[in-house]
């Protein structure tokens, strides 16, 4: 009887080993966050019921140290993007907006974390916090209250839009501005990568800096939590820096090359939100077969009117598609050695956008899809489909929407030049 | 010299493990709490000429045995490892990591993912120990 784990994932690529780290993450899922997944939408405030389970997964389970070097304590597993993608169809079937707070806490590390670019002296600071057993969390600090979508626009905005400004004096970065919508923001995080402008308004690349600023620093503050259409496990806040003071030291790399790795961190976050539109899609994939089976109608299972098998069939194609793509391009990204494209270059950039942009509309149609065939009991919380539905659509919205995400993906297939 | 895989060489690697800083500080909470025993089902290949089987009984960061045995028989460790004796080689002289074989399928882990996830040092320092003594390969 076919269910989750049959759906394509390339055993040539995706060992047993981390397939099985990612049962883990179902298990405990299982285990320890479907009996509160209910109660999650009315925590988002203050996080009671989420922090400690941040604490199980981030910590326990041992994701915040997964890719850090074994020299700062971490697991050092190789070909993080796979494991990424695993990680985040396993978790965000539970529930997608727990799953991008996990993996947002690494996020803003990736940059030092990735070979063949570890900062291993500023890993040495900042990595064994993340590899302790007290809960450290990351946040990417990048979303302005004027643009989000403008400062990812690498190509064309070329980081002039960025008002947040790093000054060097002396031996400190002095930064000021004003974030918003970060994941992990409020009093989530403990350590901010800040996306900076050395000099406001310029379009020279060399000027754009990514800054490590942890949360406690003298100049930080945060605004209360956005109440969202759902996510509610994920905290989005106002974050400012007034005249905030960071050693020189942890700007991630420098000129050109904070750029070069943020990039590589865009193409992650559209791997990564693929994997979470995945793993909704799987979670109501669940629910749907177990509804049209159960669900009796004209003398029949719901599913064996060829209306609904039509239906049902569309939603197992997104899935099967959105599957094969991922695992081709994670392996794309985890082997530049065979595939001589980099994470940070503009191809593996625009073309996960792509995927993204798939994987997005295909989330949305699944979860409307089912919810027209559940009906009242699709929009009733107790069948755990609405929560999926109002997840899923935000999973589109972020890292520049739909709307950079085609272009950025045209940009690259049809060779745009002006937009 | 000790010869991979032999009990001799078992013994070395016990010894090894014991006495290291790293393998006794990283492991003091190792099998605690959960079956921490291991066996190697180390299979045919690059001079070994048939399958060989290494069972090791660690907890609390102390080997407490390490042996060849000739079958698993009734033995049901916490970790079984499985890998070709080719593979494990360039681990056990140290040229290969043994986390980045089993994430890239060289080796078969079956267990808890969980607990090596967050003692992957502990795991990197029993492998490193066994660079403290000399070895012999087979087929070399």
């Amino acid at each position: 009887m076919p269910n989750i784990d049959d759906f394509i994932r390339p055993k040539e690529w995706v060992s047993d080993f981390v397939t099985d780290i990612g049962k883990v993450l179902r298990e405990w899922g299982k285990d320890k966050y479907l009996p509160v997944r209910q109660k999650i939408d009315e925590d988002w405030t203050h996080h009671k019921i989420v922090k400690p389970l941040l604490k199980e997964v981030l910590v326990d389970l041992g994701i915040n140290a997964a890719f850090f070097p074994y020299e700062v304590g971490g697991t050092d597993i190789p070909d993080a993007c796979t494991l990424i993608c695993v990680l985040g169809e396993e978790g965000a079937r539970i529930d997608s907006g727990f799953t991008v707070a996990c993996l947002c806490s690494v996020w803003p590390m990736l940059p030092i974390i990735l070979k063949p670019h570890r900062n291993m002296k500023l890993l040495e600071e900042l990595g064994p916090k993340f590899c302790s057993s007290e809960l450290y969390v990351g946040c990417n600090a990048m979303t302005e209250p004027a643009s989000g979508a403008d400062i990812e626009n690498i190509d064309r905005m070329q980081g002039k839009t960025i008002q947040t400004t790093a000054k060097l004096d002396g031996d400190e970065w002095v930064i000021n501005g004003h974030k918003i919508w970060p994941t992990n923001s409020g009093d989530v995080a403990n350590l901010y990568g800040v996306v900076c402008t050395t000099k406001k308004g310029s379009k020279d690349l060399n000027d754009f800096a990514f800054i490590y600023v942890p949360a406690d620093t003298k100049g930080v503050s945060v605004g209360g939590p956005y109440q969202k259409a759902g996510m509610a496990a994920d905290m989005n806040t106002d974050i400012w820096f007034d005249q905030v003071r960071v050693p020189k030291r942890y700007r991630a790399h420098g000129p050109g090359d904070d750029l070069k790795y943020f990039k590589e961190m865009i193409t992650y976050g559209n791997m990564g939100t693929a994997a979470m539109c995945l793993g909704v899609m799987k979670g109501v994939y669940e629910i749907i077969k177990k509804w049209t089976t159960e669900r009796i109608i004209a003398g029949k299972p719901l599913k064996e009117h060829s209306m609904v098998a039509a239906a049902l069939s569309d939603i197992a194609i997104n899935i099967e598609a959105t599957s094969a793509w991922i695992h081709m391009y994670a392996r794309e990204v985890d082997r530049p050695d065979i595939y001589g494209t980099n994470p940070w270059d503009d191809t593996l950039v625009h073309k996960t956008r792509g995927l993204s942009t798939f994987a997005c509309k295909a989330v949305e149609k699944v979860c409307s899809t089912a919810m027209d065939y559940m009906g009242s009991y699709g929009y009733s919380r107790e069948f755990d489909l609405e929560k999926h539905w109002r997840d899923g659509k935000m999973l589109g919205l972020w890292m520049g929407g739909l709307g950079l995400k085609q272009m950025e993906n045209a940009r690259y297939w049809y060779e745009l030049e002006t937009l | 010299m000790a010869l991979y895989p032999s009990q001799e060489w078992c013994d070395a690697w016990k010894n090894a493990m014991n006495n290291d800083p790293a393998c006794v500080e990283n492991g003091k909470n190792w099998a605690l709490d959960f079956p921490g025993d291991f066996l190697f089902e180390v299979t045919p290949g690059s001079g070994l000429d048939k399958t060989h089987y290494i069972y090791a009984n660690i907890k609390g960061g102390k080997c407490l045995e390490l042996k060849m045995l000739d079958s698993p028989g009734e033995i049901k460790p916490g970790f079984y490892v499985t890998g070709t004796y080719g593979d494990f080689k360039p681990v056990v002289k140290g040229e290969k990591d043994f986390i980045e074989g089993v994430v890239r399928a060289l080796f078969k882990l079956k267990g808890d993912m969980g607990k090596i996830m967050r003692n992957a040092k502990y795991i990197r320092a029993m492998a490193a120990s066994i660079s403290s003594f000399k070895n012999e390969y087979l087929g070399e």
